[in-house]
C-alpha cells in the first residue's frame, strides 16, 4: 500500500514535488523541429511547477499568469553590452534582450582559429552537425511546464564553441537582460569546451531599466568540457527589485581529466528556483562547485545544487555560502551522489549560512547518496551570526555599525569572492551585497541588538 | 590646553552586578599612566566602557575628553574624537586584510580617502616600527594569528590611527619577552615622538621594565585605592597586592 501522506496531490507531475538529479541521459539527440514540438505538447499537459520540501516550505510558480507574458522581439543594438561587461578586454559578448540577440562581438584572431559565438537560432542553421550533437544532451524538456516552456518557445539564445587546445585568458560575456514588464524570456545557453582548451565563461541575468510589472527568465543553460579542457564559469543572477520570477536548469558535463570551476552568484529576484548541476562524467575529472546567495525583503530563493559523479576517480569540492535579511525565504538544497561503480570518488559539500534578519529565513539541507564503496563523501556547514565583539572592536577603530557589518558580512563571502579572479565582477557582486545591506540596515540592527 | 581624558566618579555595572564603585582618573596628552590591580578588580571593565561597550551601564559619574562629555557617544565617535583602545583579546576579522582595515578605519575619520601613496608611506613607517615583515598586512586581520602578532597588530593600528590618548588593556598578558619588548617599544616611540598619551593596564610589572609610566595607580574592587610615582610598581613587586590590601582595608 502506497503511504498517503506521501502521495502527490492529484493533477501533481511527481517529479515537480522532490529534487532529483538529472541522470538519465538528455533530451537531445533528434532535430530541433522534433524537440520543440515534443517540448510543447509536454506544456500543454504540464501544470505549473512547485518544489516541495517536506518539514519546512515550498517553492510555487502556480501564481504565475503565463497568459500575460509575451515574447518581446528586440532590434538590434551594438550599444547593449551593460556596464559589467564593458570598458574591459573580452574574448567576446553576446546580448539577448528579451526574447532576441541584440548584439554580438567576437575577438577577431579567436574567431580565425575557429570559436564560435553567436545566437543558438544561427548556431542550429549555420553549425548544426555540432548543434545537434551537444543541443540538450543533458537537458530534459518535459519535468515541468516552465522547463517545457523554455525547451518549446527559446529564441535567441547564445553558442559558444571553443576548438581543442585553445587558451582564452579574457572572459566570454553572455548577458540575458529583461526590460520590461510583461517579457517571458526563454533562454538557453549552450557551451562546448573542446579537448585542452581553456577559458572563463560569464553569465549574467540581469533586469535592465526598472519596470514595473511581472516578467519571467525560464532558462537552460549546458556546459560540455570536453577531455581535458578547462573552464572557470561564472553566473551572476540579479533581476533587482523587477518582479521577475525566474525558473532555470544549468548543467556543466565535466569529461576525462577536466576541471571545471563554476560560481552561481544569486543576488536577487522576487521568485527564483535554479537547479544547478555539475557532472563528473569522466575519468579524472574534478571540479569546484561554488556559490553565493544573498536574499531580502520578500524575495524567494530556492537552490537545488547536485555534485553527481558517474565514474572515478573524480573529485569535488561544493561549498555555498548565503545570508538573508528582511521577510526573505532561502533554501540550499546540496546533493552529492555518486553513481554506481565511480570508485575513487572524493568530494565534500559545506553550506554557510549567516542569519541577520529575525523574520529571514534560511535553510540548508544537505543529502548524500552514494553507490559505490571505495569514496568519500561528506558534507557540514554552520550557521553563523554577527560577532558583536567584532563589531565593537572595528568600533573602536572609527568604523560606524553598519560599516563594521558590512566589513563580517563581505569578509563572510569573501573566500568565495575572490576566487572569480575577475576585479569588475568581484566588485560588483561586493557592491551589490553592499547596498542590499544598506538597505537592510535598520532590520540587521533591530535583530542583532534583541539577541 | 592638551587634549585629556578625565573620568570622574564612574560607577559601572553588567546585567547581574556592579564593577565599578565609583573611578576618578585623569590622563592628559603626553603622560604615561599605569593602571595595576589583581583580576577582576574592574581594569579591562574601565577600559571597554572608556570606548562604550554596550555591554557596560554607566550609572553614575562621567567621562569627558576635551572637555566633552562622552557617556552618549557611540565607540567609533570615541574613536574618532582620538581615544583608543587595544584589546587585551584581539578580535580575528576573517576576510579583511590588515592593510584594508587600517585604510578604511583612516578613511572613516576624514573627508576626503587618503592617497594610496600616503598610505602606503605611512603604513611602511609602521611596519618599520613594529619589527614585522611587510607581508604582515595583507594577511586577514588577527586571523590565524599568534599571540605576539595579535597584540603587534594593536600597536601597527594604534601608530597608523594617531589616537591622542590610548588604552592599552593587557597588551602584555600572554607574550614571550622578544615580542613583548617590541610592542614596548612601539608604545613607547609612539608617546615620545608623538606625544601620545597612554593608560597602561597590566597585572603585572613586565611591561612597565620597558615602558617607563610617570603615574601609576592601583585598583581593587572597582575603586582606585593607591597612586603615585613609578615608585609604587616596585613596591606593587616587592609586597604583592594582598599587602596593599591589607593596608587600604585596614585604613578604610
Amino acid at each position: 500500500m502506497p503511504d498517503a501522506a506521501l502521495a502527490p496531490k492529484p493533477g501533481t507531475p511527481p517529479q515537480a514535488t522532490l529534487n532529483s538529479a538529472l541522470d538519465a541521459r538528455g533530451a537531445g539527440g533528434e532535430p530541433l523541429a522534433a524537440l520543440r514540438a515534443r517540448a510543447r505538447e509536454a506544456y500543454e499537459s504540464l501544470e505549473l511547477p512547485y518544489w516541495r520540501r517536506s518539514g519546512f516550505w515550498q517553492t510555487s510558480f502556480a501564481g504565475l499568469d503565463l497568459a500575460s507574458l509575451q515574447p518581446i522581439e528586440r532590434e538590434p543594438d551594438p550599444a547593449a553590452a551593460p556596464q559589467i561587461v564593458s570598458g574591459r578586454a573580452n574574448a567576446g559578448v553576446l546580448v539577448q534582450r528579451d526574447a532576441s540577440v541584440v548584439h554580438v562581438e567576437l575577438d577577431g584572431e579567436l574567431a580565425e582559429r575557429g570559436v564560435l559565438l553567436c545566437s543558438l537560432e544561427h548556431a542550429a542553421s549555420a553549425h548544426t552537425e555540432l548543434f545537434e550533437r551537444y543541443f540538450m544532451r543533458r537537458l530534459l524538456l518535459d519535468r515541468d511546464k516552465l522547463e517545457a516552456a523554455s525547451a518549446a518557445f527559446w529564441s535567441g539564445g547564445a553558442f559558444l564553441y571553443v576548438p581543442p587546445g585553445v587558451i582564452v585568458e579574457d572572459p566570454f560575456q553572455i548577458v540575458y537582460e529583461i526590460g520590461a514588464a510583461g517579457s517571458a524570456q526563454y533562454a538557453h545557453t549552450l557551451a562546448i569546451v573542446d579537448r585542452g582548451a581553456e577559458i572563463r565563461l560569464r553569465e549574467y541575468d540581469l533586469a535592465g531599466a526598472a519596470f514595473d510589472g511581472d516578467a519571467l527568465h525560464a532558462g537552460q543553460f549546458e556546459l560540455y568540457l570536453e577531455d581535458g579542457a578547462r573552464c572557470r564559469l561564472a553566473q551572476l543572477t540579479d533581476w533587482s527589485q523587477g518582479c521577475v520570477s525566474d525558473a532555470s536548469t544549468s548543467i556543466v558535463e565535466v569529461g576525462r581529466d577536466a576541471y571545471c570551476h563554476w560560481l552561481p552568484a544569486l543576488l536577487g529576484g522576487r521568485l527564483i528556483h535554479h537547479h544547478d548541476e555539475l557532472v563528473v562524467a569522466g575519468t579524472g575529472g574534478d571540479m569546484a562547485f561554488r556559490g553565493v546567495l544573498f536574499s531580502e525583503a520578500q524575495e524567494h530563493l530556492d537552490v537545488f545544487a547536485v555534485d553527481l559523479h558517474e565514474t572515478g576517480p573524480s573529485g569535488g569540492d561544493v561549498h555555498w555560502r548565503g545570508a538573508a535579511t528582511g521577510e526573505s525565504r532561502a533554501s540550499f538544497e546540496g546533493l552529492i551522489k555518486i553513481n554506481q561503480g565511480a570508485q575513487r570518488s572524493h568530494t565534500y559539500l559545506q553550506f554557510h549560512s549567516m542569519m541577520l534578519s529575525e523574520n529571514a529565513k534560511l535553510d540548508a539541507i544537505p543529502s548524500v547518496l552514494v553507490g559505490a564503496d571505495d569514496v568519500s563523501a561528506s558534507h557540514g556547514g554552520t550557521v553563523g551570526e554577527l560577532d558583536e565583539q567584532a563589531i565593537f572592536y572595528m568600533q573602536t577603530r572609527g568604523l560606524s555599525r553598519p560599516q563594521a557589518v558590512r566589513v563580517i558580512v563581505e569578509g563572510f563571502f569573501e573566500p568565495l569572492i575572490t576566487q572569480l579572479e575577475d576585479d569588475q565582477l568581484e566588485e560588483a557582486i561586493r557592491s551589490r551585497i553592499g547596498a542590499k545591506l544598506a538597505a537592510a540596515a535598520a532590520d540587521i540592527e533591530r535583530y542583532a541588538l534583541a539577541r | 590646553m592638551a587634549p585629556q581624558l578625565q573620568i570622574r566618579n564612574l560607577h559601572v555595572r553588567t546585567e547581574d552586578r556592579e564593577i565599578l564603585r565609583g573611578v576618578d582618573l585623569t590622563v592628559q596628552r603626553g603622560e604615561l599612566h599605569a593602571l595595576m590591580g589583581p583580576n577582576g578588580s574592574g581594569k579591562s571593565t574601565l577600559a571597554n566602557t572608556i570606548m562604550g561597550h554596550p555591554a557596560y551601564e554607566v550609572t553614575e559619574g562621567e567621562i569627558v575628553f576635551d572637555g566633552e562629555n562622552i557617556i552618549e557617544l557611540e565607540p567609533h565617535e570615541r574613536a574618532k574624537l582620538g581615544l583608543f583602545l587595544a584589546f587585551q583579546y584581539p578580535v580575528a576579522i576573517p576576510g579583511v586584510s590588515v592593510a584594508n582595515f587600517l585604510r578604511m578605519a583612516i578613511n572613516a575619520r576624514r573627508e576626503e580617502p587618503i592617497k594610496m601613496k600616503d598610505f602606503a608611506a605611512q603604513l611602511t613607517r609602521a611596519v618599520d616600527l613594529l619589527d614585522v615583515d611587510r607581508s604582515f598586512t595583507s594577511r586577514h586581520l588577527n586571523d590565524g594569528f599568534s599571540g605576539g602578532e595579535k597584540k603587534r597588530a594593536e600597536v601597527l593600528q594604534m601608530a597608523m590611527l594617531a589616537p591622542e590618548i590610548a588604552v592599552l588593556d593587557e597588551t602584555d598578558s600572554g607574550l614571550d619577552i622578544d615580542a613583548l619588548r617590541t610592542v614596548a617599544e612601539g608604545v613607547r616611540k609612539l608617546h615620545e615622538d608623538q606625544g601620545l598619551g597612554v593608560l597602561i593596564i597590566t597585572h603585572y610589572q613586565r611591561i612597565l621594565d620597558y615602558v617607563k609610566p610617570g603615574f601609576v595607580h592601583v585598583m581593587m574592587d572597582g575603586r582606585i585605592v593607591l597612586e603615585g610615582g613609578p615608585e609604587l610598581v616596585e613596591r606593587l613587586e616587592r609586597e604583592g597586592y594582598d599587602r596593599i590590601r591589607e593596608e587600604v582595608g585596614s585604613r578604610a
